[in-house]
């Protein structure tokens, strides 16, 4: 999956309104609760069969970090 | 052995009921600093909409009691022919005897049919429902009458917005009984009891002792009943609630339930492809959806109205489910699995083709409730032998 689409895609997961870069913190974004950490849970075991963590999650700052988290799903 | 197969065992109808009170969550907009867009965003997302709601007089008792004389009615059961009484609860009316004792009586039902309660949560419609086909395949029972009620809904407090936009209440009466003609179901029930705690209600048994003869027990509650807990998460919650590891069930709900349901289509030799609808346990639309998935069915395949139209009423959602789906919906192969506190993962592959399903029943309390007060009065009565 290519890094734009991976955005638009974060961008529906967490029903956001603004675009999301890259560089966005994530806590930064009043959406980043804990349902929206279920959703990229479940979305990362679907479509890259990883296993994320709550754990995992919370040690991520930014968008950055969670697209590195995908591994070599997420490419440029 | 976690699978089974039975070849003899009807389900011969169903029949849901669900309180009259509906809450919207639509209506509750000052929990979400009066924002409309918040409500959408959560709809869209975990589909939180209507739930029905019992007041603080109906136990799961009554509920399924409701249920039962729905399907008696509407099935014109010959009551005489029930040989045994089985309540999933896991909210009894008492500790002690079994709360189907008290159903067995209020139902009518002869001293030759047995009853007992089993304690299950939301995988208690598949448990009930493989523990009572044992009973039949066996030869021993030829009618069994399977009810489930549940109200987790009551004494949550609506401002706590972990729970209180999750929760609906209900009953559900089931008709088991054997058939001679050969009609197959298929059970894979997984026990994950390291889960124990995941979901749970610490202060509800006998691990937390009272000693209600003297002082202690008043001293201990007025003091813990105030006690607040500040959660990871920053929520603050009562020490007394109950208690849900919610990113540790979603855990298990996504990475094993598929997995559980995938070994009974296996065991039948069935693909999703075969399966009209996977009926899954309501916990909420993001849960049910991801199992789903998971377990490899199109979308189309596995509904989730009856979460946004009744709420998670934990044991009663599958049937619930059923009573939802389309009437022309092939029901021969259909596939449900409940999930939930234990840990538990329950799958079954049933034929309803020929079973009777009753619309979604309106709740009509029995003329037995008492209020707690009454209640009480009631046992001063009956002890000083008034009554």
């Amino acid at each position: 999956m290519k890094k734009t689409e991976f955005l638009e895609t974060l961008e529906d997961i967490l029903q956001r309104e603004e675009p999301c870069n890259e560089t966005d913190i994530l806590d930064d974004y009043e959406e980043w609760d804990s349902l929206s950490q279920m959703a990229i849970m479940a979305y990362y075991k679907k479509n890259f069969g990883i296993s994320v963590t709550l754990n995992d999650l919370n040690n991520l700052k930014s968008v950055s970090d969670l697209i590195k988290l995908a591994g070599d799903n997420i490419s440029d | 052995m976690a699978v089974s197969q039975f070849k003899h065992v009807k389900i011969s109808g169903i029949s849901v009921v669900v309180p009259e009170k509906e809450i919207n969550i639509y209506d509750e907009v000052q929990y979400y600093n009066n924002s409309i867009k918040k409500i959408d965003r959560m709809r869209k997302m975990v589909g939180f909409w209507k739930r029905r709601v019992a007041d603080d007089t109906t136990t799961p008792a009554d509920l399924a009691f409701n249920a039962a004389q729905n399907l008696i009615k509407e099935m014109n059961i010959d009551k005489s022919t029930i040989d045994a009484l089985v309540f999933v609860v896991q909210q009894p009316d008492v500790m002690s005897p079994s709360t189907a004792y008290f159903l067995h009586d209020k139902l009518g039902f002869q001293q030759s049919c047995i009853a007992t309660d089993i304690n299950q949560g939301c995988a208690g419609w598949v448990f009930g429902l493989h523990m009572v086909s044992q009973m039949i395949e066996s030869g021993t029972y030829k009618k069994v009458l399977l009810l489930n009620g549940d109200t987790p809904s009551v004494g949550i407090d609506p401002s706590n917005r972990n729970e209180a936009p999750i929760f609906g209440d209900g009953g559900c009466a089931t008709l088991v009984e054997y058939s001679k003609d050969k009609i197959d179901s298929y059970y894979n029930i997984d026990t994950v009891g390291s889960g124990f705690e995941a979901i749970i209600s610490p202060f509800s048994g006998v691990r937390f002792r009272l000693d209600w003869t003297n002082n202690d027990a008043l001293t201990t509650l007025s003091k813990l009943t105030k006690e607040k807990i500040t959660m990871p998460t920053g929520k603050v919650v009562p020490l007394m609630g109950g208690y849900m590891d919610g990113i540790a069930v979603f855990d298990f709900t996504i990475n094993y339930v598929p997995e559980n349901i995938k070994t009974v289509l296996k065991y039948a030799g069935l693909t999703p492809e075969d399966i009209p609808v996977l009926c899954l346990h309501q916990a909420n639309k993001q849960i049910v959806q991801s199992v789903g998935e998971g377990a490899g069915f199109a979308k189309e395949k596995v509904p989730y109205t009856a979460f946004e139209n009744y709420g998670n009423n934990t044991m009663c959602s599958i049937p619930t489910t059923i009573a939802c789906l389309d009437k022309g919906i092939k029901k021969d192969k259909l596939c449900c699995c409940g999930y939930g506190n234990g840990l538990i993962a329950a799958s079954t592959i049933l034929n309803l083709e020929d079973t009777y399903i009753s619309d979604v029943n309106t709740f009509v309390k029995p003329d037995y409730v008492k209020t707690r007060d009454e209640y009480i009065d009631y046992w001063r009565k009956k002890i000083k032998g008034e009554i």
